[in-house]
């Protein structure tokens, strides 16, 4: 009951910040029927589908300051599952999505257990091999198309399909995406109230202080790695549906991982809006940078660059992000 | 019955030996002083103690039970809680939610966690600095905030590693009546490191001294003021044969 209270409860924010995030909600409830193109609703798309994964990476690389580069392999795990289950045996999202997570979660532990024995750039550089190497298993497995992939052919479902989650129209994707993204802001705002984020942000600043605090600091690590691959891993299951197409390549690639970090730390790690913020910037300078840009001549990849500019330019000046400058902004005034 | 016994603690880094054969045992309700020189192992001792180090040989009882084995997090959960010297703190906590870390130890609602974490605020006179940051605060506040993060789990003993180093004399006065506050009004017996000789001299019950890893002296405070041996570690053996006629 407390839990509830607490995830329903915004109140510790400022007034304007809560006008600001009721004026972004309002914009997105009606974004389908103020008539922007089909580039732009694809956009939105991928831009609920980054702030989910960054607000899953948060918990663990944000509030526990883990830097985890390897959450695209809970992307595959996730849509893997709910491809090879519809393509197959003609299962509905709604299980394979929680299938996928419980494979996800499973992976998590036993890679987890290892891994957060690492700190630091070891660890960041353990997590870019096991999904590496686990997205070169997929390469070569045929059960799941090996490097062709899987394609889910919508010709014998009759969209709107509610159970299996295929439809003609983006809207539809649309609005369930954003009950996912409410859900999860919701979850993320329990979080960070709750023992295992104040205990992730203890560990964050001092491991010794944590566990001299009663903190079994590798043990709240792992949870939180398996909190932050559920989130991962249910977008997974939801790209699958809704790209139709999914190969290791573009679902597992070092490219989403580092993207899923980057939403993160862009709009301000260990805070509640920072992933929607970064998701902000980065998806549609993504999209319409690929579209004006990407097919001309010589300049193809400038959004890698990009890409690798913000991240020396979040490390060098403001680690936290742009909500790290926000804060920073208040407290000066405050004082 | 000992709250707590370090039985032949010994603890090596390497080919370092930082603690020796180290024993000794404190009643419940005492409060005990470590002194010793710069690298004595002091703090090696509150390390081994509190299960951040395990030791090489011998035997930690508290509370009857051996926890020699037992990993830091599972010494705090039995009621034996530490501050540091040097408190990092990246800055991601501000007082308050530092305080309730603590108080989460012993619940999982946060609004017992903070409810408890109110009063340690209000106890160690930090009610109004609990929306700062603990790197904006002084370090007088910054020692009170680590004691309150301790105190905020409960404890039954408290090891305080230097919560007076680099404090001016009349914060020094405050620390001072803060620990006897937490020993007296809380009822938890207290075990300290401390440089500042006039803070350990005056609070302390019994003083152990350590020099160079081994316990060279232990006894009430002004029995360890006269202490040869105690003056030797601290002043060097010249002094005590230059000097040895006024000692005596």
């Amino acid at each position: 009951m407390e839990a509830l209270k607490n995830a329903l409860d915004f109140s510790d924010f400022p007034r304007i910040d809560l006008t600001v995030a009721g004026l972004v909600l309002i914009f997105l409830l009606a974004f389908p029927v103020l008539g922007f193109s089909s580039f732009a609703m694809a956009t939105m798309i991928q831009f609920l589908m980054f702030s989910l994964y960054g607000m899953g990476w948060n918990t663990i690389g944000g509030y526990g300051g883990q830097v985890d580069l390897g959450k695209a392999q809970y992307v595959g795990i996730g849509a893997y599952t709910t491809a090879v289950m519809l393509i197959r045996w003609d299962i509905p999202f709604w299980v394979s999505m929680p299938v996928g997570v419980c494979l996800a979660v499973g992976w998590s532990f036993i890679i987890g257990y290892p891994l957060f024995r690492l700190k630091g750039h070891y660890f960041a550089i353990a997590t870019i091999a096991t999904s590496l190497v686990l997205k070169d298993l997929f390469e070569v497995w045929n059960f799941v198309g090996a490097a062709r992939g899987l394609e889910i052919s919508p010709i014998k479902f009759h969209p709107p399909d509610f159970l299996h989650l295929i439809f003609k129209e983006d809207v539809y994707y649309f609005y369930i995406l954003l009950g996912f993204f409410l859900l999860g802001i919701f979850y993320i705002n329990w979080f960070r109230k709750s023992r295992l984020g104040f205990q992730l942000r203890c560990i964050k600043d001092n491991e010794d202080v944590a566990r001299s605090l009663g903190i079994n600091v590798h043990w709240a690590k792992i949870k939180t790695y398996a909190i932050a691959t559920s989130f991962v891993s249910v977008v997974g299951s939801f790209h699958a549906c809704y790209i139709k197409n999914i190969e290791p390549e573009d679902t597992m690639s070092l490219t989403i991982s580092i993207l899923i970090a980057l939403m993160a730390m862009l709009g301000g790690a260990g805070s509640l809006w920072g992933p929607i913020i970064g998701a902000g910037i980065l998806i549609p300078l993504k999209s319409y940078l690929k579209e004006w840009l990407g097919a001309t001549v010589g300049l193809v990849g400038i959004d890698i660059i990009i890409y690798a500019l913000i991240i020396m330019l979040v490390s060098a000046f403001e680690p936290r992000g742009v909500w790290g400058i926000i804060e920073k902004l208040r407290r000066r005034k405050r004082n | 019955m000992a709250m707590l016994v370090a039985d032949h603690v010994t603890k090596d880094f390497g080919g370092l030996r930082a603690n020796h054969d180290i024993c000794f045992s404190m009643e419940k309700g005492e409060l005990l002083g470590l002194i010793g020189p710069n690298g004595a192992g002091k703090t090696t001792l509150f390390n081994c103690l509190s299960g951040l180090h395990p030791i090489t040989s011998g035997r930690i009882i508290f509370n009857g039970k051996d926890i020699t084995r037992l990993k830091a997090h599972e010494v705090a959960r039995q009621g034996l809680a530490r501050t540091f010297q040097v408190y990092t703190a990246s800055g991601d906590l501000n007082v308050r939610e530092n305080v309730m870390v603590g108080c989460f130890m012993n619940t999982s609602s946060r609004s017992r966690a903070a409810s408890r974490a109110d009063k340690m605020l209000a106890f160690l006179r930090l009610t109004e600095l609990a929306d700062y940051l603990v790197s904006e605060l002084p370090v007088a506040a910054q020692k009170r905030v680590t004691m309150a993060t301790a105190l905020g789990s409960d404890p039954k003993l408290l090891l305080l590693d230097e919560v007076a180093a680099g404090l001016n004399p009349n914060e020094i006065e405050d620390i001072l009546s803060d620990i006897k506050h937490i020993h007296y009004e809380l009822g938890v017996t207290v075990m300290l490191i401390e440089h500042v000789m006039e803070l350990v001299m005056k609070i302390s019950d019994r003083v152990i001294v350590l020099d160079s890893g081994e316990k060279i002296a232990e006894g009430d405070p002004g029995q360890i003021a006269r202490n040869p041996a105690v003056i030797k570690a601290y002043l060097g053996e010249r002094y005590v044969k230059e000097h040895s006629g006024e000692l005596a």
